[in-house]
């Protein structure tokens, strides 16, 4: 009897505390409602604040020759983007680009991640590795770009080769980071359970360390795109570090900027679909 | 005589000997930063020792005993698992059957008043709630004995009592041993069948109380209005207070 008295009392106490979750009634669109307001506003600031730079940079070009030829303006730079769609030199550039980011990005956030996680399993290898990490993260990836163009030629791998390498150590970093952040009491509950290390790290470690690991995809998105065009800037036939270099020494200061739109553009792009992906997989996280 | 250890190590703790026996509720209590906590660790294998021996069911244990349960003040649920998920943690690791661990989960919820909720993430969960699930997978590896450090410490006086009832209530009806570490009096008198008090570090045991409550003992209101209850928690609070201020 004085159970169930408790049991109807342990109802009323444990209401979980976000009820949208429970039953998404008015107050929940409500929220929804304010969230989705309080979105608009933001997008439209940062719109405005968008067409005012634009526009006074127009006005300040808009009446010296030489400012134009030096910063070129906003209407310039349209209209060599309409050029470069239409001579379908933007497609191609932008393709081969994405392509060796995308590649790099891919095979150093494996080869990173991997090397991060693994080093959990050892406490030795890791201190011994660390100062050989630390060493190779602090090489300005720069200077490495013309051993990869001697090494892997001057076509698509050498881009690749730089993109990874950008990539490779913050990854391996980040990923290394995450597992050896996991909370000790948290280790020492799964071995209570009877959990082997193998276990702890399948069903603890890895799954802990994907916030850590999404963080740094975002991250690196950025540096594979980075190491890809410093790869083109060296030595390339085509993609869009090849197009800022070719019009940056024939002081086509305008054409430099609408190539940086498109790789902006880009890195925008590859951002977007990890944080989709991240949403997709981590689905217990609360919105970011 | 179930179990014994007697744990010493330099100066977190001194000469203790401590038997649980089958079935029993057993109490420790002390002021804090006395080494309860690490008394439990050692219990369970966690902390290596540098002296003594822990004894289960008369044999020294080396390393991991099994059939323990091991429960903090930190329900330690895993984010990215569903509550049901999160219970059949355990199941997993010992290779239960993926239908036959679901079905044992789903019980498990039920006795833990949880029934309905297998499918939430444990963000949208109380406090009280998640206690409850981490109780649900602490008894889902049919432990003999349970290892708790102050698994209600965090919660609300109400949702604190109901949880210790229910606690009470499955441990008892199974049969199962329990060690509660905690630093509510009130708590260790009205739950258990013994209470031993700890010094100072280097711990020592101050007092044994044999609490003889003469009631349904799954019962902490009923627990708390016997006549004897105050005696024993007056007594405990005096030889905790005399313990702050040496």
């Amino acid at each position: 009897m004085s159970n169930e008295d408790h049991h109807i009392a342990g109802a009323a106490v444990d209401v979980p505390p976000d009820a949208t979750l429970a039953a998404p009634g008015v107050r929940g669109w409500v929220r929804r409602f304010r969230a989705l307001r309080g979105h608009a506003l933001v997008l439209t600031t940062q719109i405005a604040v968008l067409v005012v730079l634009l526009v006074s940079w127009e006005i300040a070009t808009a009446n010296s020759k030489l400012n134009a030829f030096l910063f070129g303006s906003p209407s310039a730079i349209w209209g060599f983007l309409v050029q470069m769609w239409k001579d379908g030199s933007l497609i191609t550039d932008t393709r081969i680009t994405a392509l060796e980011t995308l590649l790099g990005f891919l095979a150093g956030n494996v080869l990173g991640t991997l090397i991060g996680l693994t080093l959990w399993y050892s406490r030795f290898v890791s201190r011994v590795v660390q100062p050989f990490v630390v060493a190779i993260g602090s090489i300005p990836i720069i200077a490495l770009a013309p051993i990869c163009i001697i090494w892997f030629g001057t076509g698509l791998s050498s881009k690749v080769a730089m993109a990874t390498l950008s990539v490779v150590v913050v990854a391996l970093i980040t990923a290394y980071k995450g597992a050896m952040s996991v909370d000790v009491d948290q280790i020492n509950l799964m071995r209570t359970l009877g959990a082997s290390k193998r276990h702890i790290f399948r069903k603890l470690i890895v799954p802990a360390s994907l916030g850590d690991i999404f963080a740094g995809l975002k991250l690196t998105a950025g540096f594979a795109l980075i190491g890809a065009i410093i790869g083109e800037f060296m030595s390339s036939s085509a993609g869009l570090g090849h197009a800022i270099f070719k019009a940056g020494s024939l002081y086509i200061i305008p054409k430099v900027f609408a190539a940086l739109v498109v790789t902006i553009a880009l890195a925008l792009c590859l951002t977007y679909v990890v944080g989709k992906i991240e949403k997709l997989l981590l689905p217990w996280r609360p919105d970011l | 005589m179930f179990g014994e250890e007697t744990g010493t190590a330099s100066e977190v703790i001194a000469n203790i000997s401590i038997t649980l026996g089958h079935g029993e509720v057993v109490s420790i209590v002390g002021p804090s930063g006395c080494g309860k906590s690490t008394l439990l660790n050692l219990l369970c294998g966690l902390l290596p020792r540098t002296a003594g021996e822990v004894l289960w069911y008369g044999h020294a244990s080396t390393g991991m005993p099994k059939r323990v349960g091991y429960m903090l003040q930190k329900d330690l649920l895993l984010p990215w698992r569903t509550t049901l998920k999160n219970v059949t943690l355990g199941l997993e690791i010992h290779n239960m059957s993926s239908r036959e661990r679901t079905e044992k989960a789903h019980q498990l919820l039920d006795t833990v008043g949880l029934k309905g909720f297998h499918d939430y993430y444990p963000s949208a969960l109380s406090g009280g709630m998640r206690q409850r699930v981490a109780l649900a997978r602490t008894l889902a590896n049919e432990p003999e004995v349970l290892l708790l450090d102050e698994p209600f410490g965090s919660l609300d006086f109400q949702t604190k009592l109901v949880l210790e009832n229910d606690m009470a209530r499955l441990v008892r009806s199974q049969k199962r041993s329990l060690l509660l570490i905690t630093h509510d009096v009130e708590e260790a008198v009205s739950l258990s069948d013994r209470v031993i008090v700890l010094t100072h570090r280097p711990a020592r045991i101050r007092a044994i109380h044999e609490i003889d409550i003469d009631i349904d003992r799954t019962d902490m209101m009923a627990a708390r209005e016997s006549p004897n209850f105050t005696d024993y928690i007056r007594t405990i609070w005096s030889e905790l207070e005399v313990e702050r201020q040496t």
